[in-house]
């Protein structure tokens, strides 16, 4: 039990590799775009935090070392659209590592997701490139034309499952009369599940977050779902869309903004898992997964402090 | 009754090392008697205590040299035979690396004893008497923390409990472990006269249950229904006081109490021991058993020497190598760093480490990644308290409950970023205490000022009443006065008129 990890960076580096069984099965189903999309992501990460650790004067091969900016863009390369004009990664990650990490004091002392952060500002900044995904494989050149020239993605592109039956249901459609599955994207999220559990086994990440997470998620759409099975999306369907795997196991986990007591991160991770549900249902983006992590960022603190163990002897 | 405790030591935090150094063949080696000792007078707790010898004197082996004179000290007594030559300030092993004074004394070689005799019949003396004696034989605490044994005998509370703490408090300390094979005997003895002593029902004996020698050679001979031996598992922290406690009773002392003021006391294994010498031979602690080990050493063993020599005395009998060494007294998680090895042999010294000198690790910034809630032994939350005790913010960390780490580095271990957290943790608590020190010297400035104010105002509005009151007082006699006059002014007009009346 003792001396787990040799380094911080060793948790990073594994929980950088546990990523790459999803992002193994989004290649195998929309292609080449995100190795192009991850790539500038963490050109853009290593450059920006080293030119910021230049300004504030820190040593910087040590804290590019720790892994943290390389695995918050891959989170946020993972995040976006893989067939996002080349800007958007490289607008997102800047805006992540600077206003969501740098400026804060560098790692461990930020308050928000830096990825989360950049995502949503991405979001609603240009919800027009946030929101065009790529519907087919799409090979290297294809890729590379669509990311660096510009061309108009909308040959290649397609709605998520999520927007697609959120437009359709306000349109008047009825639950069992759409198309709620996606062979495509339940294999991404089963790809981040199994990703998970290695770092479950590991220990790089505890329990409480992701099982508190998906039963927030699975009560909420159940509750709703059982008022009213027309309207509103099944609990299997909310598990297995979008990006409630990478959410549940790998940013809902990050460790600095997250709760970090035991009792606490149950409350954390229910509350995060309700909000995704309620802003996927009511709100006006699709995924709600950056908002609900950014609003549950703030309370981090209050349930810290309201949900410490009991200690020896008190 | 023997019972073997189940684990559930993984609630209990706590964290499994391996031992550093592990060695096939315990044994007990003798060290050879050293040309000189230095006893040093400062002891735990109390003020240093005062010399009854002066350089030059002749002593023998086991002669009182200074004398217990408050009820925290024990007496000290010359390790050997021979002439005092000095007594002076010296370098001892303690955190602070001040020098304190000490009694030196140059070895004749003989090793002659001053005459002794103990209570060999223990039973038919008063247990006051047998505490008087510990306390006269120098016996304190021998498993490092070196608490007076006496001073837990003599609380108001009765005890129920003795609990023999034999769980070699660090891997790699094995000087408990060899005493118990060796001095199985005397061990039983000890606790019999503790158990006296003390009036408890029962004595506990906890033991690691990787030490199954000692364990079968004290189970072979303890005989006394009173004692029962316990095994728990070997994992780091289980051996500290309360925590121990917690395991073997289920209960909990609270930061702020003592185990004594629960009905139970706690003594460690060697201590016994001790009192079994002293009380059954008369001999008084002059002699302590101290493991040797590290990897700068080529044959780390257990040694007994006689206290006062110095470190280099035993660690060249384990054949040190050449290397840069980091020298260290105590275990490798609470032990202290030692600078030099002209230090003596104290007491509380039950281990030496002779490391190779280590690079230095990268600290890395705290992620809050929880590893080390996960084996902090009471239940605190090292990422929290870490965050307040870097930014000085002392109150809010002791909202955090600073007060009740016991600093065992047990989140330093675990820690992937490297962070000595323990050190934040004893800073801050020091913080604490200057602050709340200089804010009570505050608080009574403040209120001595309020008082003065309150008195000064007081003076005033009494002086400004009185007055009131004399000019009322004042005008009432004038009032008087004004009858007084008329009453005159009317003796005077009847005098006149009776005077005209004459005329007439």
């Amino acid at each position: 039990m003792a001396t787990k990890f040799d380094s911080t960076s060793q948790m990073m580096r594994q929980a950088i590799y546990a990523l790459a069984l999803g992002i193994g099965a989004a290649y195998i189903f929309f292609g080449w775009g995100i190795v192009l999309q991850i790539v500038l992501a963490v050109i853009t990460a290593i450059t920006v935090e080293s030119v910021f650790l230049k300004i504030r004067k820190m040593p910087i091969t040590s804290a590019i070392g720790d892994g943290s900016a390389v695995l918050t863009a891959v989170l946020l390369a993972i995040s976006i659209p893989s067939i996002a004009p080349w800007w958007v990664a490289v607008v997102g990650v800047s805006f992540a590592i600077i206003f969501g990490k740098q400026l804060y004091g560098g790692l461990g002392n930020n308050p928000f997701n830096p990825a989360m952060l950049g995502y949503a500002f991405l979001l609603i900044s240009y919800p027009l490139q946030m929101t065009t995904w790529a519907g087919d494989f799409i090979s290297f050149a294809q890729a590379l034309d669509v990311v660096f020239n510009l061309s108009p993605a909308d040959a290649l592109s397609g709605a998520t499952r999520l927007d697609e039956v959120k437009t359709q249901l306000s349109l008047g459609g009825v639950i069992s009369e759409l198309t709620l599955h996606s062979t495509a994207q339940a294999w991404v999220n089963m790809g981040f599940l199994l990703g998970g559990l290695y770092l479950l086994a590991r220990r790089v990440i505890f329990w409480q977050i992701p099982a508190a997470f998906l039963s927030g998620i699975v009560i909420t759409a159940f509750l709703l779902s059982f008022g009213d099975s027309e309207h509103y999306l099944p609990a299997q369907n909310h598990l297995m869309l979008g990006g409630t795997m990478l959410g549940a196991f790998f940013i809902a986990t990050d460790p600095v903004t997250a709760s970090t007591t035991p009792k606490g991160r149950l409350i954390y991770g229910f509350l995060l898992g309700m909000l995704i549900v309620i802003i996927r249902t009511f709100g006006n983006y699709p995924d709600g997964i950056a908002f609900a992590v950014l609003l549950m960022n703030i309370t981090v603190p209050l349930i810290d402090y309201y949900t410490q163990p009991k200690v020896f002897g008190k | 009754m023997f019972k073997k405790l189940r684990s559930p030591a993984s609630q209990l935090g706590g964290i499994v090392i391996a031992n550093p150094c592990p060695v096939d063949n315990v044994e007990i080696i003798q060290a050879p008697l050293p040309d000189k000792v230095v006893l040093p007078l400062q002891q735990r707790m109390g003020d240093e205590v005062i010399p009854c010898v002066k350089v030059g004197d002749k002593v023998l082996t086991g002669q009182v040299i200074a004398q217990a004179q408050d009820a925290f000290c024990v007496s000290i007594h010359a390790s050997i035979s021979g002439t005092v030559v000095a007594i002076d300030a010296q370098t001892i092993p303690h955190q602070s690396r001040l020098k304190s004074k000490c009694i030196t004394i140059k070895s004749d070689g003989k090793d002659e004893w001053v005459e002794h005799k103990g209570y060999a019949d223990f039973l038919h003396e008063l247990p006051q008497t047998l505490v008087d004696y510990i306390q006269q034989s120098g016996i304190v605490g021998l498993g490092g923390a070196g608490f007076p044994t006496h001073a837990k005998f003599n609380t108001i509370k009765p005890c129920h409990t003795l609990i023999i703490n034999a769980t070699e408090c660090e891997p790699g300390i094995m000087c408990d472990d060899a005493l118990m094979r060796h001095y199985a005997c005397e061990v039983i003895r000890g606790v019999e006269i503790l158990l006296y002593i003390s009036g408890a029902n029962q004595a506990i004996i906890a033991i690691e249950d990787d030490k199954q020698k000692a364990y079968q050679s004290l189970l072979t001979l303890t005989h006394n229904d009173k004692i029962n031996i316990v095994q728990i598992p070997t994992k780091y922290t289980s051996g500290a006081e309360k925590l121990l406690i917690r395991s073997l009773l289920d209960v909990e002392i609270p930061a702020n109490k003592f185990a004594v003021d629960e009905g139970i006391i706690c003594q460690n294994i060697a201590t016994t021991k001790a009192i079994s010498d002293a009380v059954i031979k008369g001999k008084p602690l002059i002699s302590r058993i101290v493991t040797v080990t590290g990897d700068g050493v080529a044959q780390p063993n257990n040694f007994e020497v006689r206290l006062g020599a110095s470190f280099a005395h035993i660690v060249a009998l384990a054949r040190p190598d050449s290397h840069p060494h980091n020298n260290r007294m105590g275990g490798i998680m609470m032990g202290i760093d030692v600078k030099t090895l002209e230090v003596p042999i104290c007491k509380v010294s039950n281990c030496i480490f002779i490391n190779h000198t280590k690079a230095k690790v990268n600290i890395q910034e705290c992620i809050r990644c929880g590893q080390c809630n996960q084996v902090c032994p009471v239940g605190l939350l090292p990422q929290q308290l870490y965050w307040y005790a870097k930014s000085e913010n002392t109150d809010k960390a002791m909202d955090y409950n600073l007060d009740s780490c016991i600093e065992c580095r047990c989140c330093d271990v675990v820690c992937p970023s490297h962070i000595p957290l323990t050190q934040y943790f004893s800073f801050a608590k020091a913080l604490h205490r200057q602050k709340t020190q200089g804010q009570q010297k505050v608080d009574i400035a403040r209120e001595r000022f309020e008082f003065r104010e309150y008195r000064l105002e007081r003076n005033k509005t009494e002086r400004t009443k009185m007055m009131a009151r004399k000019k009322e007082e004042l005008k009432q006699k004038m009032a008087n006065d004004k009858t007084q006059k008329s009453k005159i002014a009317q003796a005077m007009a009847r005098v006149k008129q009776e005077k005209n009346g004459n005329k007439i």
